[in-house]
């Protein structure tokens, strides 16, 4: 049993307490538990009824994922729907006034579920989250939050809350209308108590007016060409944001359009309907198992390391202060975390605290922080020429040039300032961090810390450890990277470690394509059109082709000459047409980009490479990188690939991740592939790996 | 009796008003130092019992900003913070304030110091102004209001009070400071050249110092353009000439003055940090004070003679100190004017003067090159409540750079005091 019923007074209260869970989902047996218990209530003559859970920090952490996941009939997720829908609906026919009791998180069908409820009471508890995240895993609501919501708190509120999927905390909540009081959490029953003799006056309606648009919101909420304007306006920002290959925030959008003005039977019908499109498409199956992924990876522990305390780290040092060491040092800060920022000389502090400002500087703008908090923030990052005040930091990260030699003597260094408990990181994207160990004083205190740039907005981690790093390390370092709010994942050092390996080789791919007579903005547009974020010549752009090349040679040093930079980047480097950081690279980077003429010249003209090939050989050459890594046990499973690939590049959530797209191919569509592109090239590049060939005469999948 | 130690201490680079740090706070310029205080000393900030800063011109937007420089430079929010104003004594005042409760037996170690943006001392609103503006603020109409708007006059905003004019005004004889000193040249019969001539040493001798200040600065990238690192004092001018100084108007006293604004102390922004501990707890940890505060002592003088402060001060101190003037191996008599630095060596060399005070054994005359050996606030800069734990600092770094075993600082405070503490290595 997981909702208990209980009478007092004559009021009513129905208590959420899943057993032996943490949380409250709404599943199939609670619906109907809860759905039978409404039919025993409706006959009463309560003075009120309320809802609670007895969860802390939770009310009804939403619907039950995993059933969602298992719908692959249209019928059965109506119907499921449905059977949410109904329960609401009893809650809303109740002839008492009820009122949900919100002292924690409320998502998805625990929010709904408050909207069935005539009065919402909240808390001043900051891990208070309510909202409709639906549309982030790839469906609308559908237990009648498209219907409730945009009517209680107006069109535009309630169409942001659905579609931005972003949850609000209680204040929000108070000012928008959601919530009706707030209260504080000690001392709540006993307000409850109180209020409902205030709301007891008036045992058949509502007492507190509904939202009442002023105004230009009045115009935009109340008449049809205002709320044209409000769709128009809602559906350009989510095709900006999503680029048309999330379904789920348009479809949301065109049900409260259809629904808005429609009776509840009618209107839930249609939300049903949708909820149940779009729950069994591969995209919504995709996003949902991404998000297993997400918090799989965002609550990783070390396995066989569960007695390990991890040291706590209070401040850290970082050695070199350009755009990644500035970058980490306002992580460091942002996250309440003291920093210690080294270089060799003051210009170069300036410049490292100017990269940390002006993460704070755009934050402000966008009304994200305000200045004292940034003052206080900052306040927290020093600089320094020398190792002064290393010896008391808890780890040190060093994110100085990628040069072994530079690294290897300042390992030494660092090594003798820090105390003999401190842990010793390298920020480097692909040298071996086992060699940086063996040039420090204890190699078992050496692990790598890999942020990807921009340090504060990507989420990704790479934990890189080598054959002396201790568990104690490990696990103090994966805990600090969760702190920091990034999510991790665990690689073991080998050249390229996980992410910018598989990277590579793309963008190697994408330069041979070009080689071949393709040009620049196609084969981006290919790519981006595929759902990455950017195509692999943006992306050059970005980071810097004498930075790709470097690592190119790293890999093909490490692993064997697929690694080889392609020929054209070996002609444009020496141009000095590195990318944005040199104002040209394959595009000219001035007021408006435009592709940098000198580049295309560069490549034989009049051949052309279509879009299907060009996709075809710049995934199936990541994919066999990474069946490499897992051949070579590198990382530890396909989702850390996909993780990695996706929260460290940005591979597109909706295809589940590069491994998982794999498999949506066929693995003997994708062998098949492979060997033909193998046979036109035969230099051994699309040869696919052992890894895939077991998959495929095993009958198997990278995912089970 | 425990021995007070002064264990380390650290400054900024001191930057006339309106330059460098003219977009810093007090409390951005005393935290940054005291952070740096604690990070160069990886100290353990669970020991510290209070946090005690000087400041003269207390932020409206930073009450109590001791607490505030506390909290920013990561002392835990449980140890408790307060500020200190005896005006240009505010960072001897903290000093003393942590050797008096170290001494009292209520704590072992205090992060002191003092702290101040002259240049963010705020311009006033005449009380009529204010309340014009109350009276808008209350009015329930828009009539009402505009009834308010229709009072306000040119004059009303064009001419505020400047705060940092009113700091420097004596509200009890109604001198101005530079006015104070003009009263001292005529006591004395203090010249022109004089002055100048002090002067001029005070910048020579400061530049002279560069690399020797360098050890007591952090360098400061000043936000939020940090654009680059301030890494020196900007007050000593190279190749200052006394005929430049001569050229210079009177500034206080038209016509009939001598004191110009190249013989006052310039107004300056900075803050210091230092840590004072009892000897015993600095033993326990190992660590190794730069020296010791013997002895201090604060007199009070006539306020339109404020200047003369430090000629009392001094044989107090040393009196508390069981020492004898003799036996002092450098001086620091801070330059608030030079004509007032002059007046007090030249009281403290007169018979008359220590027959007059009883001041026998503790007064005397000082050798030019023992007083304020890498120079003074005419060429440094004078923020007024960082100062006079600058002059600490400065005194116990030149001690153990010359080997020398003790030394005197002292200080004049506006409103007639005088301030000297006796340090020891």
């Amino acid at each position: 049993m997981s909702v208990f019923y209980k009478e007092e007074n004559n009021v009513g209260t129905i208590t959420f307490d899943q057993p032996d869970s943490k949380v409250n989902v709404l599943n199939s047996a609670t619906l109907l538990t809860l759905d039978k218990m409404l039919d025993g209530l409706k006959a009463k003559n309560l003075k009120a009824l309320v809802i609670q859970s007895a969860k802390k920090d939770i009310f009804i952490a939403g619907a039950d994922i995993k059933e969602i996941e298992n719908i692959v009939e249209l019928q059965d997720g109506k119907s499921k729907a449905q059977a949410g829908q109904r329960v609401m609906d009893k809650i809303e026919d109740l002839p008492f006034p009820t009122v949900a009791v919100i002292d924690g998180v409320a998502l998805g069908g625990g929010c709904e579920l408050a909207l069935a409820c005539r009065y919402r009471v909240m808390t001043f508890n900051t891990k208070i989250r309510i909202g409709l995240p639906e549309v982030n895993l790839g469906f609308v609501p559908g237990f009648g939050g498209t219907y409730r919501l945009p009517r209680l708190l107006g069109l535009q509120q309630g169409l942001k809350m659905i579609v931005s999927a972003s949850p609000i905390n209680s204040s929000a909540a108070f000012k928008c209308g959601l919530a009706d009081r707030l209260y504080p959490s000690v001392g709540l029953p006993d307000r409850v108590k109180e209020f409902i003799e205030e709301i007891a006056a008036e045992p058949n309606k509502r007492i507190f007016k509904p939202y009442t648009p002023k105004g230009v919101q009045a115009f935009l909420e109340k008449n049809p060409l205002g709320q044209g304007v409000v769709y128009k306006e809602t559906i350009k920002s989510i095709q900006k944001a999503t680029k048309g290959f999330y379904p789920s925030p348009l479809k949301a959008v065109e049900v409260i359009r259809k629904t808005l003005y429609l009776p509840r039977e009618h209107a839930l019908d249609i939300e049903s309907s949708a909820f149940a499109e779009l729950a069994i498409t591969p995209i919504s199956k995709n996003l949902v198992k991404v998000f297993y992924m997400s918090e799989k990876y965002k609550k990783l522990t070390v396995p066989g390391a569960e007695n390990i305390k991890p040291m706590p780290i209070t401040k850290g040092a970082v050695i070199g202060a350009g755009i990644m060491g500035g970058g980490i040092a306002q992580l460091f800060s942002d996250r309440g975390v003291w920093a210690r920022l080294k270089d060799i000389n003051q210009d170069a502090i300036a410049k490292g605290l100017k990269a940390a400002y002006d993460v704070y500087a755009q934050a402000m703008k966008r009304k994200k922080a305000r200045p004292y908090e940034v003052a206080a923030k900052m306040a927290m990052i020093s600089g320094t020429v020398d190792y002064s005040g290393f010896a008391d930091a808890d780890i040190a990260i060093e994110a100085v040039v990628e040069n072994m030699d530079v690294k290897k003597k300042v390992f030494a260094e660092v090594s003798q300032a820090l105390s003999s408990k401190a842990i010793l990181a390298s920020n480097t994207s692909s040298l071996s961090v086992t060699e940086m160990a063996r040039a420090s004083k204890d190699p078992s205190r050496v692990i790598g810390f890999h942020f990807f740039n921009p340090v504060h907005r990507m989420p990704l981690i790479e934990i890189i450890t080598t054959e002396f790093t201790s568990q104690q390390t490990l696990v103090t370092t994966l805990e600090f990277a969760k702190k920091l709010g990034k999510t991790p994942v665990i690689v073991k050092d080998a050249p390229g470690f996980l992410v910018n390996r598989i990277l590579l080789g793309y963008i190697n791919e994408a330069g041979r394509l070009l080689g071949e007579g393709g040009s620049i903005t196609a084969i981006d547009r290919f790519a981006t059109n595929f759902g990455m974020p950017m195509g692999p010549f943006t992306l050059s752009d970005e980071v810097g082709l004498d930075v790709g090349v470097k690592v190119l040679h790293i890999l093909e040093a490490g692993l064997g000459p697929r690694f080889k930079p392609s020929k054209i980047f070996d002609d444009v480097l020496p141009l000095k047409l590195l990318g944005k950081k040199s104002g040209k690279g394959f595009y000219i980077h001035g007021k408006e980009r435009v592709v940098n003429p000198q580049v295309q010249a560069l490549v034989q003209s009049g051949g052309s490479i279509k879009e299907e090939e060009a996709v075809q050989r710049m995934m199936y050459i990541m994919i066999n990188e990474a069946a490499m890594i897992l051949q070579e046990k590198v990382v530890d499973g396909a989702d850390a690939v996909d993780i990695g690939m996706i929260f460290g590049t940005g591979f597109p959530p909706f295809r589940g991740g590069l491994l998982r797209y794999a498999d949506s191919l066929g693995i003997d569509k994708l062998v098949d592939g492979m060997e033909k592109l193998e046979a036109r090239f035969k230099d051994g590049r699309f040869k696919p790996c052992t890894y895939i060939l077991d998959l495929k005469s095993n009958g198997k999948k990278f995912f089970i | 009796m425990e021995r007070i130690a002064i264990v380390d201490g650290i400054r900024t680079p001191f930057s006339k008003m309106g330059a460098n740090f003219n977009y810093l706070s007090a409390q951005e310029l005393g935290r940054i130092a005291a952070r740096e205080l604690i990070e160069r000393m990886s100290l353990d900030v669970k020991l510290i019992d209070e946090v005690i800063f000087g400041c003269v011109g207390q932020p409206a937007d930073a009450a109590n900003i001791a607490r505030v420089i506390a909290l920013l430079a990561g002392v835990p929010k449980t140890t408790p913070a307060f500020t200190v104003h005896r005006n240009c004594a505010s960072g001897i005042e903290a000093v003393a304030q942590a050797a008096i409760k170290i001494r009292a037996g209520e704590g072992v170690c205090y992060l002191t110091g003092g702290t101040e943006s002259m240049s963010n001392i705020p311009f006033f609103l005449s009380k009529e102004y204010q309340e014009i503006l109350t009276e808008i603020s209350r009015a329930k109409t828009l009539p009402a209001k505009l009834q308010g708007f229709a009072k306000i006059r040119p004059h009303h905003f064009l001419m505020p009070k400047i705060g940092l004019q009113l700091g420097l005004t004596d509200p009890v004889c109604g001198l101005n400071m530079g006015q104070t000193a003009e009263v001292l040249v005529k006591e004395f019969g203090i010249t022109r050249r004089e002055q100048d001539e002090f002067s001029l040493a005070s910048h020579q001798k400061a530049i002279a110092a560069r690399a020797i200040l360098r050890e007591e600065i952090v360098p400061v990238i000043p936000g939020p353009k940090y654009k680059e690192a301030v890494l020196d004092d900007n007050g000593p001018r190279e190749g200052q000439t006394i005929e430049a100084l001569a050229k210079l108007k009177p500034f206080f006293e038209k016509g009939t003055g001598t004191v110009t604004a190249g013989n006052s102390s310039q107004i300056t922004d900075g803050a210091c940090a230092i840590l004072v501990m009892g000897e015993s707890r600095a033993k326990e940890l190992g660590l190794k004070p730069l020296g010791y505060l013997r002895s201090f002592a604060f007199v009070g003088v006539e306020p339109n003679r404020m200047g003369i402060g430090p000629a009392h001060a001094i044989p107090l101190a040393l009196k508390k100190a069981g020492m004898k003037f003799s036996d002092m191996q450098a001086f620091e008599i801070n330059e608030a004017f030079a004509a007032q630095a002059l007046a007090c060596v030249r009281a403290l060399a007169s018979d008359k003067f220590t027959k007059d005070f009883g001041y026998e054994g503790y007064t005397g005359a000082i050798d030019p090159a023992k007083l304020n050996v890498h120079g003074g606030a005419i060429a440094l800069g004078h923020p007024v409540g960082v100062t006079g734990a600058r002059i600490i600092l400065t005194m116990l770094k030149h001690l153990n750079r010359a080997n020398l075993n003790v030394g005197i600082v002292s200080l004049c405070i506006g409103g007639g005091q005088g301030a000297a503490v006796v340090l020891e290595r």
